[in-house]
């Protein structure tokens, strides 16, 4: 090849034509790297809020402004006009439906009140109501601690980032009544700038980090679960961790398993309350719903919470989750037929059917568990010791642990049916063997009649018979509707005025 | 051949310019590659499709069907019957994207071409044989084997898998994984310390 300056030199107008060939390639190639950064920088820019709000803004109708589908979609949650088999959005009164659950929870607050609950939207309203969170007059009474809203509202991870998670989970339940105003929402799964899925619960992400998990790799299918096991799990308060705080605290060290967790509280010692009539040192399951879900087919199949209960949605050309959380019973078309052909009808049938041989044997469970405790009663009236009595005890202990564990855990009896039927066979194994050693005793006292069967027919009067002064407790209800709650929706106004938001 | 890579060697007093641009060149290119995440297309990850936003509806509604556990964009979308016919269906369906969504001629509703059409029916055959050829179906369900010839599958099952909605603003809140930024996390963390610096 000849030096390109002599061609040159002869013809300068080649110079040019090479300058001018380099130029216009470089130019493409520009303009093609900027076009590939300008589309993809779109994609970033596809959601624009036109309300701007931090990730500490409790107020859904807020967020609303931005994702109105969303939002009308959850607040239909407030609609209470499904009623299923067993359960729906409708509030019933499962201590009239099943009055032996007095018993059974004689000297702790359900006896005194317990309702199937109804939709997210309710739930600052329906724990205001509850008897069991008492009749407070100030900010310094009532029988509950502050921690009982924690499930309840997006000001929860609003407090817990204000004032610190102990100071939180300090004090009484009335303490923050001014603080908890607004029910279940956005804030509480979503993360405020990329509107992504986001755990705001500190305990779920400990007990991950115990069980030597990180939340943070989880998958966008297994966040469509986690945000609902944040609350939806079996829980106790742990008042070791700062005094005078009552942190929440998820019991899955040993493994997310009935007997698992069940030995990890016998190491601990830990009771939620002493059976007024059995004197048993008590567990109380609360909707061990996501553990449940877990030992189930559709978890091994990988379907998330979200997929049946808030399936996909389509209204007027455009698609997004049904916030409407509910029972896909009310919504087979969305959510089961997505994946089995089968008449709706046919369906439900087949859940219904589940759900009765579940709670055939609940039921038998739960009479036992009713005769044990009385028969426990008897046997400290007729004088057993300590000594007798204390395997008993952690017999029936065992045995209504397991009975409420498959109560407790919402649509159990679908999640994961054979799991559940296997812990209610082995709650009234428990329980048998309980009566048994009860009947041993009563022969070393010399008692050889049948402990009678308590007359409870009604609510009524199964709280008589455990001794609950429910006049006293509706009236001291009434009085603090009247005095505080007034109070805090007025303080929690005047705050929430104070927020900055960008329209 | 030695007498070409004669003729293309510059002059020794050239070397240095042609090297640097020569480099330029190549330089261009490879960001042009990272940028368009050109290595991520030689895989069957559904999130491969979503580098292009546009694809968001279909990835979205794949999402929110039941063939999310079984199957992955390409098991139904480029052919399956030899090696070699599937990285060139998809290099070639790869090409007209990339070069419609470089020239933003994406239209609102995104329809399938007639080629794509037969690849997708032929996968439905793949996976389904046995609902076609079953004798016991073709005996006892009326007008079964009428049914099953001479149309595409979902001409009847109409919703499978994206349902019928797909327009490009069908799913403005899907939560999709497309593309994050392609500044790289250290120089991010740069940026957001200067920038508070400088506040």
């Amino acid at each position: 090849m000849k030096p390109i300056q002599e061609s040159v030199g002869k013809k300068p107008m080649l110079g040019w034509i090479i300058f001018l060939a380099t130029l216009v390639v470089v130019f493409l190639l520009g303009l093609l790297a900027s076009s590939i950064m300008e589309r993809r920088a779109e994609s970033v820019f596809a959601y624009t809020p036109q309300v701007e709000y931090n990730q500490w803004e409790p107020r859904n109708e807020v967020w609303g402004e931005n994702f109105p589908r969303e939002f009308e979609s959850y607040y239909n949650t407030a609609d209470t006009s499904f009623n299923s088999k067993y359960n729906g959005n409708a509030m019933i009164d499962m201590l009239e439906v099943d009055p032996r659950l007095v018993v059974l929870w004689a000297g702790y607050g359900f006896a005194k009140d317990y309702n199937q609950g109804r939709g997210h939207y309710y739930a600052v309203d329906d724990l205001r109501n509850t008897l069991r969170t008492g009749g407070p007059t100030s900010d310094k009474d009532g029988p509950m601690p502050s921690t009982c809203w924690t499930c309840k509202s997006p000001d929860v991870p609003r407090l817990m980032n204000e004032i610190g998670v102990a100071e939180y989970y300090s004090g009484k339940w009335s303490s923050k009544g001014h603080e908890v105003v607004n029910p279940i929402g956005c804030a509480d799964c979503h993360d405020a700038e990329t509107m992504n899925l986001k755990v705001t619960r500190p305990y779920l992400i400990e007990a991950f980090e115990r069980m030597g998990k990180d939340i943070n790799d989880a998958t966008h299918q297994e966040m469509r679960s986690l945000v609902c096991a944040q609350c939806h799990v079996e829980y106790y308060f742990n008042k070791n961790r700062v005094k005078g705080s009552a942190f929440v605290q998820l019991p899955w060290d040993k493994g997310m398993g009935v007997e698992e967790m069940e030995e990890y509280y016998d190491e601990l010692e830990f009771k939620d309350w002493t059976h007024k009539l059995s004197k048993a040192p008590m567990l109380k399951a609360q909707h061990p719903g996501y553990e449940v879900y877990l030992k189930g087919i559709h978890a091994d199949r990988g379907v998330s919470c979200a997929d049946c209960h808030m399936p996909y949605k389509s209204e007027g050309g455009q698609k997004f989750t049904d916030h409407h959380i509910q029972s896909p019973l009310n919504n087979v078309a969305n959510s089961c037929q997505v994946c089995h052909r089968e008449e709706t009808e046919k369906l439900i049938k087949n859940v219904y059917q589940r759900q009765d041989q579940i709670i055939e044997n609940r039921d038998k469970l739960e009479e036992l568990l009713v005769r044990a405790h009385v028969e426990a009663k008897k046997a400290w009236d007729l004088g057993a010791t300590e000594k007798e009595m204390k395997p008993i005890l952690m017999m029936i202990r065992h045995a209504q642990w397991r009975w409420d564990y498959a109560a407790a855990s919402h649509g159990g009896s679908f999640h994961a049916p054979t799991e559940t039927g296997r812990i209610i066979t082995t709650g009234v194994d428990r329980a048998q063997e309980a009566r048994i050693a009860l009947v041993r005793i009563f022969h070393k006292y010399g008692f050889d009649g049948e402990v009678a069967y308590p007359d409870i027919a009604t609510k009524a009067k199964a709280q008589k018979f455990i001794g609950l002064d429910m006049d006293k407790l509706n009236k001291e209800k009434e009085t603090f509707k009247k005095n505080l709650l007034p109070e805090w929706d007025k303080k929690a106004e005047k705050r929430e005025k104070t927020y900055k938001v960008k329209m | 051949m030695r007498k070409l890579f004669k003729f293309l060697t510059p002059p020794p007093q050239w070397k240095l310019p042609v090297l640097v641009s020569l480099g330029i060149f190549v330089g261009l290119g490879f960001y042009v590659l990272y940028l368009s995440k050109a290595a991520s297309y030689l895989s069957d990850d559904p999130k491969t499709c979503v580098n292009c936003h546009v694809m968001a509806p279909q990835y979205a509604t794949y999402q929110h069907s039941s063939h999310r556990e079984v199957a992955t964009c390409n098991d139904c979308h480029v052919p399956h019957n030899n090696v070699f016919n599937k990285y060139f269906f998809k290099a070639k369906d790869g090409l007209r994207h990339a070069t419609m969504f470089a020239l933003r001629m994406e239209p609102e509703v995104i329809f399938i071409l007639e080629e794509g059409r037969e690849v997708v029916h032929n996968n439905c055959i793949r996976c389904h044989s046995q609902t076609l050829t079953d004798p016991k179906l073709a005996t006892q369900v009326p007008q079964h084997t009428h049914n099953t010839q001479g149309r595409v599958c979902w001409d009847c099952h109409r919703e499978v898998p994206h349902g019928r909605v797909n327009s490009l603003s069908s799913v403005p809140n899907a939560r999709v994984p497309v593309p994050s930024s392609p500044i790289p996390d250290w120089l991010q963390e740069y940026m957001e310390e200067s920038k508070l610096e400088n506040e």
